[in-house]
């Protein structure tokens, strides 16, 4: 299990934000106090009522930790297929607009 | 806080502890007693040592010798009288719930009642006074395991059988598959199969394109099993290839499929994103599929598989991948339609599915709930063709309310999952053709399976409880005497996946729970009713590992989850889980029930089996 690896995984702390945008499968949230920005599915997302934008939302967390110094290939070379594929597609897309 | 007798009986095997300072001298009786329930917490935060401390039952009317403070354990020591233990009734064949399901805080956070353990609140005067205590801290924590409404269930179901036995199985339909071989996909000038050749006409990615607005560009591959070790997007669905012969309606009739292609849904936007969430399976095709899961492509067989871009940003929205769904289904259809003129000497095997009802036995429903939330998170229920497009309605706009269908129009692709939650839990369209547990129950000669019903997941909590008291109703009105509810994913489906239970619970009906939970599945509610529940977790620690199907109901998960709900019905126990997820509860269960009916169950493969990817190898294991 690798919550073992977490030296600091202990400490949980409430916090909020603020629900910046909605779409159809995810909601993305600013933390209070310029502590940062997420996304999450929305399935991952406890409401009452339909979400949206300008609402607060409450969460404990805590601090990300760095498990260890390496770096994992296989995810930089998704990332990079990713990007080189992205860069691609949003040229074929440009010149189409033009 | 004190306990009641009902809660001292249902505990009496486990350990006295006080819950307030008691005097010397008195008669120990169920106000004196802590719930057990917390005591787990406060082991764990070393608050408490049950080293030596008697049981409820033997210390119940007992006399206690010294005054004690809050939160004692009982020891022979400071009891006077205590009586000697009876024979735990827990030798039953019972199996264990692999999911902590009355467990609603996270383990870290342990009530820290520290300062005597006492909680107390002294009002002399006010008005409009409003409390709250985290439950926790109380330790009531939801965790009232009260066996009673279960026994009382039982029992007359039981006393109702052996009247009815006699009556003899009735076969309500059937359902005939006609398998044709597939070994070899080519693309050719038309869409023919020719002997065991299937060939896809060339230039159909334009229909796909031009048939929705929102499809930008297509493309097609096929890949063979020399090619697995291919690099894909995220694979949205995996599908099998089946039509309807003439005008027979999903679920009976005659179904043709062909055995060794599936068509497999990637896609993107255009401006490259994945569509789907965020849990992704892209990568090398072979280090990212969970093989031969139900809803997975088996080794061997060859994928069609389409790759759709749809308009910029609409990989998010509902539009987006509905219409990547709907273009796709233009080569399925193009491939039905030929399907249907194959001739009959083509049929490489046929297989007939009977539905059955046993009146006299045990009856049994079936509870799926499916993806409901919007966006991907829908399902097209009841197409024309098995798993089409058209003719179908989606979930969500049905208001996720409970769809009942038989069970062989669950086997016949009545789901066309657009669920894109997390590759490892997701139940594809070709999970349904091949659902495990419908399977099992409906051969199982012991009990009676009476139907499937399908229930969206909304989004909002309102429409969630909305939905689960319909399904509440639903069961209700059938009399049944067992239930299961199964759900795909992890989120907030599992709130209404423990309302799905608490309906069905509270209304004397055994239920047995289904869902993928281990370390990252956690439930993050629970009710009393959930007693009875069975993790479809496969991986090894326990989390969401990006392997395509893996953590998927299962073979195994069914056959586990029939023996829990038969033992359920019958009214005996079944213990409760440990705290923590442990595997063992698992594989213990395993045992019993291959004992108790002499069958060997084979367990599915984890992800340990597949080429170890560098991604998984350095993160997980």
């Amino acid at each position: 299990m690798n919550d073992e690896r977490l030296k600091y995984g202990g400490k949980i702390i409430y916090m909020e934000g603020v629900i910046v945008a909605v779409d159809d499968c995810s909601i993305s949230i600013d933390l209070k106090g310029r502590l940062g920005f997420f996304k999450a599915p929305k399935r991952m997302f406890i409401c009452d009522t339909e979400p949206k934008v300008g609402q607060e939302v409450g969460f404990n967390m805590s601090f990300p930790e760095q498990l260890g110094p390496e770096i994992n290939e296989k995810y930089v070379s998704n990332i990079e297929k990713e990007r080189r594929k992205q860069d691609e597609m949003r040229k074929r897309l440009d010149n189409k607009e033009v | 806080m004190s306990i009641t007798a009902e809660t001292a009986k249902a505990h009496a095997h486990d350990p006295a502890v006080l819950c307030c300072r008691a005097e010397g001298g008195i008669t120990i009786e169920p106000a004196n007693l802590e719930d057990p329930a917390i005591f787990d917490d406060l082991v764990d935060s070393g608050l408490l040592n049950l080293d030596g401390c008697l049981t409820i039952e033997e210390v119940l009317g007992a006399k206690l010798a010294k005054t004690c403070d809050s939160l004692c354990p009982l020891t022979a020591d400071v009891v006077e009288g205590a009586k000697a233990p009876s024979v735990p009734a827990k030798e039953a064949p019972a199996e264990e719930a692999p999911a902590p399901a009355e467990v609603p805080a996270a383990p870290a956070m342990a009530p820290a009642p520290a300062a005597g353990g006492m909680l107390r609140i002294h009002i002399g005067e006010g008005k409009d006074i409003d409390l709250q205590i985290p439950v926790g801290a109380l330790g009531a924590g939801g965790a009232e395991v009260a066996a009673v409404p279960v026994a009382g269930a039982a029992a007359p179901a039981a006393a109702a059988a052996p009247a009815e036995e006699v009556k003899e199985e009735k076969v309500v339909r059937t359902l005939t598959r006609k398998h044709f071989k597939i070994t070899e996909v080519k693309r050719g000038p038309e869409t023919k199969i020719e002997g065991t050749t299937l060939t896809i006409r060339e230039g159909i990615e334009a229909e796909v394109i031009a048939d929705q607005e929102l499809v930008k560009d297509f493309h097609l591959e096929i890949i063979t099993p020399d090619l697995y070790h291919t690099y894909s997007e995220t694979i949205m669905d995996v599908q099998p290839i089946a039509t309807k012969e003439g005008e027979d309606d999903i679920g009976c009739g005659v179904t043709r499929v062909l055995d060794g292609v599936v068509m497999m849904l990637t896609g993107v936007d255009e401006g490259g994103v994945q569509i789907g969430e965020f849990g992704s399976s892209e990568g090398y095709l072979d280090e990212n599929i969970m093989w031969g899961r139900p809803g997975c492509p088996d080794k061997g067989e060859i994928f069609i598989k389409g790759n759709i871009v749809v308009q910029e940003k609409t990989n998010m929205e509902r539009r987006g991948p509905m219409a990547a769904h709907t273009a796709f289904d233009i080569i399925t259809q193009e491939i039905r339609e030929v399907i249907k003129k194959l001739d009959d000497s083509l049929v490489a095997e046929t297989q007939e599915l009977k539905q059955v009802r046993r009146p006299g036995k045990k009856k049994v429903v079936i509870v799926k709930e499916i993806m409901g939330q919007g966006a991907m998170h829908d399902n097209f229920i009841l197409p024309v063709e098995p798993v089409g497009v058209l003719g179908a309605r989606a979930n969500v706009d049905l208001g996720n309310v409970p769809v009942c269908v038989s069970p062989l129009e669950v086997l016949d692709g009545c789901i066309h999952a657009l669920t894109c939650i997390g590759p490892a839990s997701k139940e594809m369209s070709r999970h349904y053709w091949r659902e495990p547990l419908v399977l099992e129950a409906l051969h199982d000669e012991e009990i009676d399976l009476c139907g499937v019903v399908f229930v969206g997941s909304p989004q909002i909590n309102a429409e969630k409880f909305y939905v689960s008291k319909r399904v509440g109703h639903t069961v209700e009105m059938m009399d049944a005497d067992g239930a299961f509810v199964t759900t795909e994913g992890f989120g907030n489906n599992h709130i209404d996946f423990a309302s799905h239970i608490e309906q069905i619970g509270m209304r004397g009906i055994p239920v047995v729970g289904m869902s993928y939970c281990a370390v990252q599945g956690a439930l993050v509610v629970g009710n009393k009713y959930m007693q009875y529940m069975v993790d479809n977790n496969k991986s090894e620690s326990g989390i969401e590992n990006e392997v395509l199907g893996c953590n998927t109901l299962c073979p195994e998960d069914a056959v586990r989850a029939l023996a829990m709900l038969k033992t359920a019905m019958a009214g005996e126990a079944v213990k409760a889980a440990e705290r923590k997820w442990n595997p063992n509860v698992k594989s213990t269960n395993v045992e019993l029930i291959e004992a108790a009916y002499d069958r060997k169950i084979e367990l599915e493969k984890n992800e340990q089996s597949l080429p170890m990817s560098q991604k998984r190898k350095e993160k997980y294991d």
